[in-house]
């Protein structure tokens, strides 16, 4: 454990950290210049697809390409018989030690409908869509399990000859504290419920993409649209036989990721493994529909809560046991899983817990990384019981939440101290910018001038962690070199999936340095030239890789400083920098720019500096309440969010507008999975029914809320530079229960899911007729 | 049977031979080689391939190359005036933090510039209702919106 037990540096004031200066990538993004994974071509370039299987649960019994293989244009088609027969990760973190090898690149089983079952290279894409359908398959169909239950009934088909057995993709995770039996006989009330949540998917707007071509020396140069460029690397040298600098990965501009994007995916290794056959390069692509058939998606899940409450309000004992449906491979279930079971350990205060995680597989697509990370499952159950409870005590629901938030010091799910009372912070500045109170008490809940309408309030919370730690012992890395002319270029190879990642690094680089933002370049993506990298995910990168960045600054400035000395003829310590001048502190006027200290001069020739920084973080945690005003139409069951007041603690916040819009995509998407978004898995044969962005319903303009973001600044972290934490994931947390609860003050009715949708909220409106 | 075509692509004149099913969208980003319009869905759900033709907004995704043939085509390469003059809206993007992303971006600017051509003044309402075809899903659509709102003011006060 590095994190500092100081407090967080003082420092006398900011010139670009807290300054929403314009993006550094924005340019080519408005322009158009900006290249894409999709947008590279190459000489005699192939297009790659892949034949999906139209079975849920099978053997192969035979598979016959000859046709395709004689068809006109086609270059190479792969089975299971000509693909590496090799066990990996779908998440191969290898500073981790969670992860389920239950892949096959192909393989002679098939999982779930629409697995890639051969794969086909041809001059063009319809030269290949057609060799698809020439290839000939046979299956030996199997009995399969389509949700928890029949994954779990006694005698069940077993989808998996790997793992613990019983479909468990890992087994339980378990956690206790205190005494929870003690706990409850000690409650005045009891609450326990059953939560179930759907199937949101992040739908990134750039379908995966890929592009692999070989050289003579058998290297491989592979772009793709990814998260995690160095675990493509990795995995790719690992399952091709290479050393790692025989594999380069490449990711410049990529269309957002949201998490998912960090998989292996099968498309990946079949599209390294045509090019080497062919040797050409070749590209393959996603169709929007196989961004859900052969994406990830989140876990859908059940929940059991229970939890006892004294009469004023202690939580006095908890006990959950949630089980998430992994699909048909693990891919994240062990990090997940076990996320989203030590969340439940904290957010609202209790010193008797008992949970318990389990994650199933079953013949549907994959669940794996998507932005909230088991959390928002755990915590839409935790915060809607928790307004239960405030019902039941007849108390305000932002009180009692109050009067429970984690705070200072107790012990955070990572298992750390948590640092400062950021939750508090965000209730206590919602409740009164709000109106929470009045609006909650004095604003009746019909509205005269809309006789369907029924109006409601409600508040959700939640905490999220900066960094995956300590399932994953993380590292950052950042070089910063100064050229001769005093410009300045960070080498860094966090991914820059759409969030400004890079825009925050260099703004952290110029401020440690003493340099104009300006002045700072970026170099990102590329593999062989970039120092390692975990990968953009679990809210880190401005956390983790910011430190690292600061940590490089740091030591470049004093050799910056160091030469400025020997020209000025004056000990290093007299001088300071700022805005890219060094002068003597106490003589201001006498002093050089950068550029002449980095220049050559009589006797001393010019020279650039290299430093590097390297950072292994532990955790800090970030946290929200979200106030939202709904309006129910009793007649169409169709719930309208009229109104969102994120409130957030990030610590430092480096770039005001990027941390905003981090807030405001993140309840769209919350929204979403809330209210309207759920992919659909036939559960008697598996099929994909709303593969496509029509059928699979999203908050788009006319439905998104007026949001008043509120960005504190309440509880810097010491981990993170200059006490920033993360954002990306907090929002799409808080917003469900919000507006669950909000839901309930409005029409009465409780609901234990997502998406609540418009017939659920017609039928629970028959139900309380018929009262 | 290839088929010579030509159109006007962002003010001059271009001559492409398409395949008769090739889509405006592929024939642009393929043989055109202009790759700022994207393709997320390829069949017309997402606008992130919004390109205006003849005055018409439209998704490229959706109509054939060949019945481009004699149209005027703009696309988001076409937007800055010269290279150093970047149009009000890109300006207007860039500032408001409406680009996240970025790979809807194209398609929404196109439309933007559409519906201030059509309203120099919209309202909020009609400027969702203008962008409905469009997904973002990194935005929340918020910063969106107010860099179009400030992109129309600035267009009444300095017309382009």
């Amino acid at each position: 454990m590095n994190k500092p037990h100081v407090p967080v540096e003082a420092r006398r004031a900011f010139t670009i950290v807290g300054q929403s200066v314009r993006r550094n990538d924005v340019l080519e993004k408005v322009t158009g210049e900006g290249l894409y994974t999709a947008d590279i071509n190459r000489p005699g370039l192939l297009f790659g697809k892949i034949k999906r299987s139209n079975v849920a649960h099978a053997k192969i019994s035979r598979i016959d390409t000859s046709k395709a293989l004689a068809l006109l244009g086609v270059k190479a088609v792969l089975t299971h018989e000509d693909v590496p027969r090799f066990l990996h990760y779908g998440s191969p973190h290898p500073r981790s030690a969670s992860c389920t090898r239950d892949q096959y690149i192909l393989d002679d089983k098939v999982r779930f409908w629409g697995e890639g079952i051969a794969a086909v290279a041809a001059t063009s894409e319809e030269i290949a869509d057609e060799a698809l359908d020439l290839i000939e398959v046979d299956y030996e169909e199997l009995p399969g399990v389509f949700d928890i239950d029949s994954a779990q009934a006694p005698g069940a088909p077993l989808i998996h000859e790997v793992g613990p057995g019983s479909n468990l993709v890992l087994p339980p995770v378990r956690v206790e504290r205190g005494d929870v039996e003690n706990g409850f006989a000690e409650a005045d009330f009891v609450l326990e419920g059953v939560f179930e949540g759907g199937r949101p998917v992040p739908a990134y707007m750039e379908p995966n993409v890929c592009m692999a071509d070989w050289d003579g020396s058998n290297k491989l140069t592979f772009w793709t649209s990814t998260q995690t460029a160095f675990m493509v690397r990795g995995s790719l040298a690992e399952v091709l036989g290479l050393p790692l600098n025989k594999v380069r990965v490449l990711v410049d501009h990529m269309g957002g990721g949201f998490g998912a994007k960090q998989d292996l995916f099968q498309h990946e290794y079949l599209c390294a493994l045509l090019a080497r056959q062919t040797r050409r390069p070749v590209r393959m692509e996603f169709t929007r529909a196989e961004t859900f058939i052969a994406g990830r998606s989140r876990h859908p899940c059940r929940i059991l809560l229970k939890q006892g409450f004294r009469k004023d309000g202690t939580i006095c004992a908890r006990d959950m046991k949630i089980i998430y449906e992994s699909g048909a491979y693990g891919s994240h279930s062990p990090g997940v899983t076990t996320v989203g079971t030590n969340a439940a350990t904290s957010l609202y205060r209790c010193e008797n817990v008992r949970l318990e995680g389990c994650a199933v597989y079953t013949n549907t697509p994959i669940a794996g990384a998507f932005r909230g990370y088991g959390v928002v499952q755990a915590y839409y159950a935790l915060d809607i019981q928790m307004d239960e409870a405030a019902e039941r005590l007849g108390m305000d629901p932002a009180e009692l939440k109050l009067k429970n938030a984690v705070r200072e010091g107790d012990i955070a799910p990572s298992g750390h101290p948590i640092v400062g009372r950021g939750l508090e912070a965000c209730l206590k500045h919602g409740i009164t910018a709000f109106d929470w109170i009045a609006k909650r008490t004095e604003t009746p809940r019909n509205d005269p001038a809309q006789p369907a309408i029924r109006r409601g309030w409600g508040v959700g919370c939640e905490m999220h962690g900066s960094s995956a730690y300590p399932g994953i012992r993380e590292q950052g890395n950042a070089t910063v070199k100064m050229n001769e002319d005093g410009s300045v270029t960070l080498l860094t190879g966090a991914a820059g999936l759409g969030t400004g990642a890079h825009t925050a690094l260099a703004q952290i680089v110029a401020e440690e340095l003493g340099v104009t933002f300006e002045s700072v370049s970026v170099v990102h993506g590329d593999t062989d030239v970039v120092p390692w990298d975990i990968g953009a995910f679990a809210s880190h990168t401005t956390y983790l890789v910011g430190s690292a960045a600061k940590i490089a600054a740091g030591k470049l400035r004093a050799a910056v400083l160091a030469r400025a000395a020997e020209k000025l003829q004056t000990p290093t310590e007299a001088l300071d920098m700022v805005a890219g001048r060094i002068f003597i502190a106490d003589a201001p006027d006498r002093g050089l720019t950068v550029a002449d200290a980095m220049g050559p001069s009589k006797g001393i020739p010019a020279d650039h500096l290299i430093e590097t920084g390297s950072y292994t973080p532990t955790k800090s945690y970030s946290f929200a309440a979200h106030f939202v005003e709904v309006a129910v139409d009793i007649e169409t069951g169709l719930v309208d969010v009229r109104h969102v007041m994120p409130v957030h603690d990030v610590g430092r916040v480096i770039h005001p507008i990027a941390a905003a819009g981090q807030i405001e995509g993140g309840i769209q998407q919350g929204i979403g999975h809330t209210l309207t978004e759920d992919y659909l898995i036939d559960r008697t044969n598996g099929r994909s029914l709303n593969a496509g962005l029509v059928d699979y319903k999203m908050p788009l303009s006319m439905d998104m809320p007026k949001i008043e973001t509120v960005i504190l600044e309440a509880a810097p972290d010491p981990g993170g530079p200059w006490g920033a934490k993360g954002v990306g994931e907090d929002p799409i947390i808080a917003i469900g229960p919000a507006i669950a609860n909000a839901i309930h003050d409005a029409i009465g009715a409780r609901f234990h899911h997502y998406p609540i949708t418009p017939e659920d909220i017609l039928c629970a409106l028959a139900a309380q007729k018929k009262e | 049977m290839k088929q010579p075509i030509e159109m006007y692509i962002n003010g001059e004149a271009r001559s492409v031979t398409v395949d008769p099913y090739r889509s405006l969208l592929d024939t642009l980003r393929g043989e055109v080689g202009l790759t700022g319009t994207k393709k997320g869905c390829d069949v017309g759900d997402c606008g992130a391939c919004t390109v205006i033709v003849d005055g018409r907004p439209l998704n490229a995704c959706l109509m054939l190359a060949v019945e481009a043939g004699g149209c005027r085509v703009e696309t988001v390469e076409g937007l800055q005036a010269s290279p150093d003059q970047l149009h009000v809206l890109q300006d207007a993007f860039m500032r408001h933090g409406a680009a996240q992303c970025g790979f809807c971006t194209p398609g929404i600017l196109m439309m933007a510039k559409s519906l201030l051509e059509n309203n120099a003044n919209p309202s909020d309402d009609e400027i969702r209702f203008g962008l409905s075809g469009n997904i973002c899903r990194c935005t929340g659509y918020t910063k969106i919106f107010d860099a179009i709102r400030s992109a129309a003011r600035q267009l009444q006060e300095t017309p382009a």
